[in-house]
């Protein structure tokens, strides 16, 4: 009956071995849909912008 | 790679940041649900990191020092209606018709909404963990909690979204024979073998 019972885990783990992946896959790409994106050009633009808005402290170097 | 100076330059500052937008605008979507907002979330948070470089300690983690400050203004920031924003499917459908794989589509439709459903504590623990694969220890220092506290967020998470799961039936229902506790608790492992836990 042990013994049953661990051929049937073995067969039903072999099929939700997939299914979890399965989902894994789907919850990262949940994630990954978006940071595959293309940037949005407004993103860099304002990093661009922000770069040269600072205070002309433009002697970085220390 | 870290050199004595503990600060990074401005340009590579800049760089770094930039390569992490990606990043910050997948964080946002998974908080707002709504990706106008995300998007206007992760720029301010761009802007803030920007702002805040002079803090920032080359040689450690980039990312996870932004995702606090996006974290940070996401939360405080509760006029811009940023929190509780619950997941539109129609705006998650919208997101998804570049995906040429109608069922593909409609799993991740329904993960989509699952996670939306989440307190936004859960929410942001299983996808900073489970999705955006960050170790324990990273995601409890950007939500500023413990380890344990994660854990239990992420434990408490995925028990809700099998549940949400298993009751809408979309986009699983050929998958009668999975256990779908199971399902989740091997990928936590895998979570875990990534992030070199346990």
């Amino acid at each position: 009956m042990e013994k049953n019972g661990r051929n049937n885990s073995v067969k039903s783990d072999l099929g939700s071995k997939r299914r979890t992946q399965r989902i894994g896959e789907q919850l990262r790409r949940v994630y990954d849909e978006v940071a595959q994106e293309d940037v949005p050009d407004e993103f860099l633009r304002l990093l661009e912008e922000a770069d040269k808005a600072r205070p002309s402290s433009t002697s970085d170097k220390s | 790679m870290t050199d004595n100076t503990e600060k990074l330059s401005d340009v590579d500052f800049k760089r770094e940041l930039a390569a992490l937008i990606p990043h910050l605008r997948a964080f946002a979507r998974s908080l707002c649900g709504d990706a106008t907002l995300a998007d206007d979330l992760a720029q301010d948070a761009m802007l803030k990191a920007w702002n805040a470089r002079a803090s920032f300690q080359a040689g450690t983690n980039m990312k996870a020092w932004a995702f606090t400050i996006l974290r940070n203004v996401f939360y405080s920031e509760k006029r811009r209606s940023w929190r509780r924003t619950p997941l539109d499917p129609e705006v998650a459908e919208a997101t998804l018709v570049s995906n040429s794989n109608p069922s593909d589509t409609l799993d991740l439709l329904a993960m989509r909404n699952a996670l939306g459903r989440l307190p936004i504590d859960q929410r942001e623990a299983l996808i900073l963990v489970g999705a955006g694969g960050l170790p324990y220890e990273e995601a409890a220092e950007i939500c500023g909690v413990a380890v344990g506290t994660i854990k239990s967020r992420v434990s408490r998470a995925r028990k809700a979204v099998v549940e949400i799961l298993e009751s809408n039936g979309a986009g699983y229902s050929d998958d009668s024979n999975m256990r779908a506790e199971d399902a989740f608790n091997d990928i936590m492992r895998q979570a875990d073998d990534i992030a070199g836990v346990g």
